[in-house]
């Protein structure tokens, strides 16, 4: 009975490490940047995304597309997540499939850190080269310091070619043409294996000779001062003195053949230029605003003021990067990632054109699967339950206010 | 053979057992210090060891040789108070070396693609020797914590100076000035590290002008001679064999 216990024991421990063995091998592609699973008040209530345009779906390596847009600060930015006083214009990919060849805010280019103002909005651009093939997700992507990491749609794009064709060619100030992807890297190889090499002819002189046992044996019979000979101090003099030798022509040398470097630029850039946006002539007020979890729906009672001069309706609520459209008056015409639109998610109890000084009470309702889909129904789980986003009323022309909204958020359960 | 017989029949045997026992015991040594330095190093050097973006004259010389002259002081200790071996800053920076190249180019450059020109880690070598000299000669761990860990400290900019200048070479981009690391941290996008978590060129000290390598580099020093204290400490406590009794040997 117990050598067929231990057989089964035996067994069961080796089809355990078949099991761990062979899952190491499988390695399905992480294609996704956690979009769905960053908190929902984050997405609705830090920037807010539109207008996005990436300018092509397929590139080759080495070719360049951008990606367009603007982006809203939102002036009730929660209080958990700190202020994007210091927040870099990032862009979510999978590593460097791209590289970012420029990023611009406005027209500031800004390769590091800026400083955003509450309420404000911003163009920005950002230009990237394609320079690994696959299919990538890329998404917009703010850094706020201490906020993290607020991303914004993502759209696939793919990349054709050879990565080996690859280049990344940039002219010095001293005048030198260099490729940047490979740039000094057999002066990398060169110094590390020259330096290795001294170590280990260091490990070698040592370890040559018998080592633990009978150096033991000497140090604790008293003998240990024998085993370090005048010879051994010899080489290691040589070793030192080499080595600081080594140190300081090398050094001499590298000033010598680089005689113009500078210091890694750090610092914050201040004073982005916004949109000069025109006065709004519409006011919102938010009556009430409930999110139904059997529905997947959110509804709004909205007050709406026109003290424009022109006739507007509503034709889009968006947030967290989900655009809710009213058909009637809106249809998506920039190729904006379907998962995030919803066509005919939109519905006004009354969208008739407002009229100059009216003011109308409507409900309004943004039903999607999207709710489920992009977790933004966790709101209700947030510990401050509000939601915001923007509002675009359009009038005859075309022409289109934004509105922001920020309410508090009652779910209903049944 | 019964267990209280030796398991050798001739000062042959016995010197070819202790050969296999030195090269087995070397290995667990260079793979054990390779795993728990490397664990260690990325924890507390981290960025300022995987991207050139932040391998500046002030923070990346002071940091790297306080967070690494710990396992050589452990290590050194553990060799020279039982065996007069010298070697253990070396071997200690040879392991954590020769991992880090493994890191860098299966992970970062064929995993992830970041080009190795970005990735290289730093070279600790020429303050591994110097420590390990210095032990040899004074036999002393406090000559060699004072002496050996300034010279630690003092070694490391020079010594990666030859690897790093180029990449501080100027260029010209989009209206703006860059070294070409600063140029390689904003091309080569990293998602999860935005260039405000760079820590680079921060700090108060403005007195010494462009010239704040040697006075980094003598701060780092001096901090490497307490750590160097604290983990030869750590190194014989790890090395006490109090819980084997005599009688069972």
């Amino acid at each position: 009975m117990k050598t067929i216990k231990d057989k089964i024991a035996k067994l069961s421990f080796v089809a355990l490490l078949l099991a761990v063995t062979s899952a190491m091998f499988y390695t399905p592609t992480a294609s996704a940047h956690g979009e769905k699973s960053q908190a929902a008040f984050m997405r609705m209530r830090t920037i807010h995304w539109f207008d996005l345009n990436w300018s092509k779906d397929e590139v080759s390596v080495n070719e360049t597309m951008t990606i367009s847009g603007k982006f809203h600060v939102f002036a009730g930015w929660p209080e958990t997540v700190d202020k994007p006083d210091v927040a870099f214009l990032n862009i979510g990919i999978p590593g460097p499939v791209f590289i970012r060849a420029g990023s611009w805010i406005g027209d500031q280019l800004v390769p590091r850190s800026v400083s955003l103002e509450l309420g404000d909005t911003y163009d920005f651009k950002v230009l990237l080269k394609a320079r690994r093939p696959g299919d990538w997700h890329v998404h917009t992507m703010m850094n706020v310091e201490g906020g993290g990491p607020i991303i914004g749609p993502g759209k696939w794009v793919t990349i054709t070619g050879s990565m080996g064709d690859f280049v990344n060619p940039l002219t010095t100030l001293t005048g030198d043409v260099i490729d940047l992807e490979d740039y000094a890297l057999d002066n990398v190889y060169f110094w590390h294996a020259l330096w290795m090499g001294i170590g280990l002819a260091w490990l070698l002189f040592w370890f040559k000779r018998p080592m633990f046992i009978p150096r033991h044996i000497a140090i604790t019979s008293g003998k240990a001062d024998t085993l370090i000979s005048a010879g051994d101090k010899k080489v290691a003099i040589a070793f030192a003195v080499g080595t600081m030798g080594l140190v300081m022509m090398s050094m001499g040398a590298t000033n010598d053949k680089y005689p113009i470097t500078t210091p890694l630029q750090a610092g914050l850039m201040r004073g982005m230029v916004p949109i000069d946006l025109p006065e709004t002539s519409i006011t919102v007020k938010v009556e009430d605003a409930s999110y139904r979890v059997p529905g997947r729906a959110m509804q709004m009672t909205l007050t709406i003021t026109n003290d424009g001069d022109s006739a507007v309706r509503l034709g889009e609520f968006m947030t967290a990067s989900v655009r809710f459209l009213d058909p009637d008056v809106l249809e998506d015409e920039s190729g904006y990632p379907d998962d995030l639109l919803a066509e005919e998610g939109l519905t006004v109890s009354d969208n008739s054109p407002l009229a100059p000084g009216e003011t109308r009470t409507v409900e309004v309702t943004a039903s999607d699967a999207a709710w489920e889909v992009y977790r933004l129904a966790d709101l209700i789980y947030d510990p401050d339950s509000r939601f915001a986003g923007l509002l675009f009323f359009f009038d005859e022309e075309g022409t289109r206010q934004m509105i922001m909204v920020d309410a508090p958020l009652i779910p209903t359960f049944i | 053979m019964s267990a209280s017989q030796s398991a050798v029949r001739s000062r042959a045997e016995a010197v070819q057992v202790s050969r296999a026992l030195d090269w087995m015991i070397l290995f667990t040594l260079f793979t054990a210090v390779l795993g728990g330095y490397h664990i260690h190093y990325m924890l507390t050097g981290g960025d300022w060891d995987f991207w050139t973006d932040w391998k500046d004259r002030r923070l990346w010389v002071t940091v790297a040789p306080i967070v690494s002259i710990t396992f050589p002081a452990a290590v050194q200790s553990m060799l020279w108070y039982r065996y007069r071996l010298p070697f253990g800053a070396v071997v200690a920076v040879m392991a954590l070396m020769i991992g880090e190249w493994i890191n860098r180019y299966l992970n970062f450059w064929g995993w992830t693609y970041f080009p190795v020109n970005f990735v290289f880690p730093s070279n600790l070598v020429p303050g591994a020797i110097v420590l390990d000299v210095v032990l040899m000669l004074s036999g002393s761990f406090i000559l060699t914590a004072v002496v050996g860990g300034l010279a630690y400290g003092l070694l490391f900019y020079p010594g990666n100076w030859p690897i790093i200048a180029p990449l501080h070479v100027p260029v010209e981009y989009n209206g703006m000035m860059f070294t070409l690391a600063d140029l390689q941290g904003y091309h080569y996008v990293r998602t999860g590290t935005p260039e405000y978590i760079r820590m680079v060129e921060k700090g108060t000290l403005r007195t010494f002008g462009k010239d704040v390598a040697p006075v980094s580099a003598f701060f780092s020093g001096f901090v490497s001679i307490i750590i160097y204290f604290l983990w030869h400490y750590f190194g014989r406590w790890f090395n006490k064999t109090d819980f084997v009794d005599p009688a069972d040997i």
